[in-house]
């Protein structure tokens, strides 16, 4: 569904993201972790057009290099952040209503917004200013507006960053649900290894912009280059 | 705050504007300044609509102004183009020109946009007066003195008959706001405030900043070279003078006197502003620094400006 060849990313003498292939699966749950600065978010950004790159980004057999991040998210591909971006001007409901009317193929769908807001649980909160929603109520909009483009992938910045256990629960859940019920498939970007091993079917592990490796969570966790660069010795022997 | 709200807002500030000429309708004084809230009240709209809610910090609106007013009166002047037909092309003239302001401005952020754009302005009074301007028949630092007034099927509007004139610029003054008010009601209007609240997460969603920033250009750009034009016609002289920071200064009170982003305090403000502005006339010198204490104090009372007033808790937070 959505295959990277050979991309490579540089801010000046940076190299952000060096070579990098890989291919997501339709209907998968795809993980990405590595230590900061590993350049997770930069990907997501390569992949949403906000950055130009060398190499190549497909989706659905469809080119998607240098499309603008609107055409992209038209073609399919929403995206959260890590730091929660909200519209304090609008309330819940017109926020969400952003994604319907400029990201849906087939423009603004009241029923499918509706349905939005009761998918991601913020029917009490739809005539409020988003301002005035709690992280987690933040986090579910961005979701929600990202949902009511209707895409073919979802993809999370570290959605559970700044959570606590019951809202990461939540969370998960959620993504869940998305992935289950709604048929989009997830590509998330975290640290929470437990989270990861749990939703995700493919975990890739990226250092300093290269892939460590790219395998199943169980195998990646087992990984000695993954234990040594990333999750350290004491994750390994935590049982 | 409701389309019904903002509606209502501006049927009672343009209600009373319109019962104003059977008590003081020939005061010819006052006349002139109900004229000229009626005109700005359109401009200080449109710089409300890139400013407040598009959050494109454009600091060219008077230029705009200027532009539609020099391009309407060089073509009555010098090609003798019907007054409406001078007037609507020196609109489109001036889009073109914000579209032109509005493509660099996409690349950058808010400061730089208002430097470009305050560039814009402080170079069109040198090119107005220089050798390009009094080529294209701008008449250089003597400006243009002999304007015709508007004429509609032989019916003249120009300042020698006020009354009339004054319904004309009401007229003119609600069809440009209305238009502001559908703009920002309409689905524009939450791509401006998606764009302006969080860029990086609107474009994520669809929306195409260039497109749309482009567009508020274009139509506010419009709007204020219409009513230049128009201004042009009714005091039927220019003169580079308008580019002086008087004016420009006096928009911005206005702003912040109806409120940034709290359309259609704009109208408002620029009631209060003009009327208070004539109202401090005989304190002569004092006149600005009395109306900066006024502004000051306004600021720090009603920071929504007056529209601060009827705004719910939860507009005013946000």
């Amino acid at each position: 569904m959505l295959k990277a060849t050979r991309v490579t990313k540089k801010f000046g003498e940076l190299v952000a993201v060096n070579d990098l292939s890989f291919h997501v699966q339709d209907g998968q749950i795809y993980g990405i972790a590595g230590p900061n600065g590993a350049g997770k978010s930069t990907v997501f950004n390569l992949i949403t057009g906000n950055y130009g790159y060398e190499g190549k980004i497909e989706f659905g057999g469809k080119k998607i290099t240098g499309l603008s991040p609107y055409r992209i998210a038209q073609e399919g591909i929403a995206r959260t952040f890590q730091i929660p971006q909200i519209f304090p001007s609008l309330t819940v409901k017109k926020s969400i209503s952003v994604g319907s009317r400029f990201g849906a193929r087939n423009g603004l769908d009241e029923d499918h917004v509706e349905k939005i807001i009761r998918f991601v649980e913020l029917e009490d909160e739809r005539t409020q200013k988003t301002g005035r929603l709690n992280l987690l109520g933040k986090k579910k909009l961005m979701i929600g507006a990202s949902l009511a483009t209707k895409p073919k992938i979802l993809m999370l910045d570290e959605p559970m960053a700044g959570s606590n256990a019951t809202e990461i629960k939540e969370l998960m859940n959620l993504i869940r649900k998305i992935n289950v019920e709604l048929g989009v498939t997830v590509i998330i970007i975290e640290h929470f290894m437990k989270v990861l091993t749990e939703l995700t079917e493919k975990l890739l592990i990226i250092e300093s912009g290269s892939m460590i490796c790219c395998d199943a969570p169980e195998a990646v966790t087992k990984n000695p280059e993954v234990i040594e660069s990333y999750l350290g010795k004491a994750y390994a022997e935590r049982d | 705050m409701s389309s019904k709200r903002m509606a209502t807002i501006m049927g009672v500030t343009y209600g009373i504007a319109a019962i104003m000429p059977f008590f003081v309708g020939d005061i010819r004084f006052i006349m002139h300044i109900l004229i000229m809230c009626l005109i700005w009240a359109v401009v200080a709209s449109c710089w409300d609509l890139i400013m407040g809610f598009a959050g494109i910090f454009s600091f060219g609106q008077v230029a705009f102004f200027v532009i539609g007013a020099y391009t309407s009166a060089i073509l009555s002047v010098q090609w003798n183009v019907p007054s409406v037909v001078a007037i609507l092309l020196a609109g489109v003239f001036t889009a073109g020109m914000g579209v032109i302001v509005g493509l660099p401005c996409l690349k950058l952020a808010g400061p730089y946009v208002a430097l470009v754009t305050f560039g814009v302005h402080m170079t069109l009074m040198p090119v107005l007066r220089g050798e390009i301007g009094i080529a294209l028949g701008s008449g250089g630092s003597q400006g243009i003195l002999t304007i015709p007034p508007v004429n509609i099927l032989g019916y003249t509007f120009s300042s020698a008959n006020q009354i009339p004139t004054f319904y004309f610029t009401l007229f003119l003054s609600v069809v440009c706001t209305v238009i502001i008010l559908a703009v920002i009601k309409s689905y524009w209007g939450t791509a401006f405030l998606a764009l302006k609240d969080s860029e990086e997460f609107a474009m994520s969603l669809g929306v195409s900043a260039f497109k749309y920033k482009l567009m508020v250009f274009a139509l506010t750009s419009f709007l204020t070279g219409v009513m230049g034009a128009f201004y042009g016609h009714y005091i039927g002289m220019l003169s580079t003078r308008m580019l002086e920071l008087d004016l420009f200064c006096t928009l911005m009170v206005m702003l912040v006197v109806g409120g940034i982003g709290r359309f259609p305090g704009a109208i408002l403000g620029a009631f209060i502003t003009v009327t208070a502005n004539e109202l401090l006339a005989p304190l002569g010198a004092y006149r600005a620094v009395t109306l900066g204490a006024l502004v000051v104090l306004l600021v720090l009372l009603l920071p929504n400006g007056v529209m601060g007033l009827w705004l719910k808790r939860s507009d005013a937070e946000a």
